[in-house]
């Protein structure tokens, strides 16, 4: 990669505060689940797995933007898993894209964080 | 649950221009840096040393300003107003970004201001929440994002850094709350409960509506009589859905009649409520095979389809919560759309009708003794 450290530095940021965005809106979904949970047990896993998910997702983000290497792993592992899902899900016909905002959350923000991981490659590779 | 206002579908191609605009500006800036235009040369220069972290807020700035200011003309009195100062505003800082040092603090808070103000108006029902209004909200929270990581501490006392990292997640989850909130309280017209989309229809049915209406019934009700006996049902090719101690009524659907469009001779499926002396047959359900593909409405306003949308959908059993306004589900759910539907119940529906979207409340607790 021929980008200066500055750029690098840039990307995990920037990639980093995409992430948080990302755990807030999961945290969010797994407090929702919630209230349904109350009648709905199977729910109750699925909440506290999402709010776990949620945290760690906030815990690798700031690892993320410290250049642990390990961080910068596991989220490109998440964010093209999450896509992986994405794309096969909305080849069904079940509604899963509909709109701009689950385009932009679901779609381009992975997207959005794969390339900006793959930017910040070498500065974690670096500070390991 | 979340579409696009009509008086909002010009901000997706307010967006595209915004962004070609931006791009053809920094162009003619290098051109005429190029020809040594002074306040071009350092302007260009000012672009080329900022970091990318503002380049990009910059950018989301510069978009979620130009899609308040192509809003203008749908918007009316003081929103009107706001969105054209708030539009300027925004504009006015993703150029200050690379000419002032000051602008990152202020920027920061016409930020919040601005997600906040949106919040407001949405619980307060000025404005419903759509898919537009949502995706501004979502840039604008990213442009926050980075602008509040552009900050240099000077202080590193463990009040600042806690504030430092939970502000921003704060500021998203009480966005996303917000907006539910204040889609949940103030539906539009064409949402009969949470997730359902009504079929647009007239507002009054006429003489030949009203017929068709109590001609579906009465073939619907005729034909569905031989399932009283759930056993019956099962013979025929119905299977029935998961039984949950959240939902009162259980489904026995047929995918052999998944083709046929409001044949009373073929329903989708058969409800069935669960009262303390076994399973009692109050209805049938019409679905058409496709999402967003709306069946006859031969009764007019009297049989209005609806299609459920915005549901998280897991694959255990029938459990279900809803999506947030950011299309984000609970881990191992999805968000499903589903095909529109139409209820069409054999038993006094109460105030609501034989054909409403759901059972009646009072009707529902007598018959299971849950509401």
């Amino acid at each position: 990669m021929n980008q200066t450290p500055s750029t690098n530095k840039s990307a995990a940021e920037i990639a980093s505060v995409l992430v948080v965005v990302q755990a807030s809106f999961s945290l969010m979904a797994g407090l929702s689940a919630i209230p349904f949970a109350i009648v709905e047990p199977g729910l109750r896993v699925l909440a506290v797995m999402t709010i776990l998910m949620a945290a760690a997702t906030f815990w690798l983000a700031g690892n993320l933007r410290r250049g642990r290497r390990w961080a910068w792993a596991w989220l490109v592992g998440m964010e093209a898993v999450s896509l992986a899902i994405t794309a096969v899900l909305s080849l069904l016909p079940i509604g899963t894209i509909r709109g701009p905002v689950p385009l932009l959350v679901n779609l381009l923000m992975p997207v959005s964080v794969l390339v900006l991981l793959a930017a910040a490659k070498s500065d974690a590779r670096h500070a390991a | 649950m979340y579409d696009i206002a009509t008086d909002h579908a010009g901000g997706l191609s307010a967006a595209l221009v915004t962004l070609a605009f931006g791009f053809v500006f920094v162009l003619g800036l290098k051109f005429l840096a190029g020809r040594r235009g002074a306040w071009a040369m350092r302007m260009t220069q000012a672009y080329a040393a900022a970091p990318s972290i503002t380049k990009v807020a910059a950018t989301l700035m510069l978009l979620s300003g130009g899609i308040h200011l192509a809003l203008v003309p749908g918007h009316e009195g003081i929103t009107g107003l706001l969105f054209v100062i708030d539009g300027l505003g925004l504009v006015g800082f993703a150029i200050a970004a690379f000419l002032t040092t000051w602008w990152r603090r202020p920027a920061v808070l016409w930020l919040a201001a601005t997600i906040a103000a949106y919040i407001v108006w949405v619980v307060a029902g000025w404005e419903t929440p759509d898919q537009i209004g949502i995706a501004c909200k979502l840039i604008e929270l990213v442009a926050l994002g980075l602008l509040m990581r552009l900050a240099n501490p000077t202080r590193r006392t463990w009040p600042r850094r806690a504030w430092r990292a939970t502000a921003f997640p704060l500021m998203a989850c009480l966005t996303t709350l917000g907006i539910w909130v204040g889609g949940l309280v103030h539906p539009d017209a064409l949402h009969a409960h949470a997730g359902a989309l009504l079929q647009p229809v007239a507002a009054v049915a006429s003489p030949k509506q009203q017929a068709a209406a109590a001609r579906l019934l009465a073939d619907t009700r005729a034909s569905i009589a031989r399932y009283q006996d759930p056993a019956a049902a099962i013979l025929a090719g119905f299977k029935p859905g998961p039984v949950s101690s959240a939902e009162p009524l259980r489904h026995f659907e047929n995918t052999g009649n998944a083709t046929a469009v409001l044949d009373p001779n073929r329903p989708q499926a058969l409800v069935y409520a669960q009262t303390t002396h076994g399973l009692q047959l109050i209805g049938a359900m019409y679905q058409m095979p496709r999402a967003g593909q709306w069946g006859p409405d031969s009764g007019g306003p009297l049989t209005q389809w609806h299609q459920h949308e915005g549901i998280c959908f897991s694959p255990f059993g029938i459990e279900f919560s809803l999506e947030t306004p950011f299309w984000t589900c609970p881990v191992g759910s999805t968000s499903i759309t589903t095909p529109p539907m139409l209820h069409v119940w054999i038993i006094d529906n109460g105030k609501e009708g034989p054909f409403s979207a759901d059972l009646d409340k009072t009707v529902q607790r007598q018959l299971t003794g849950r509401s």
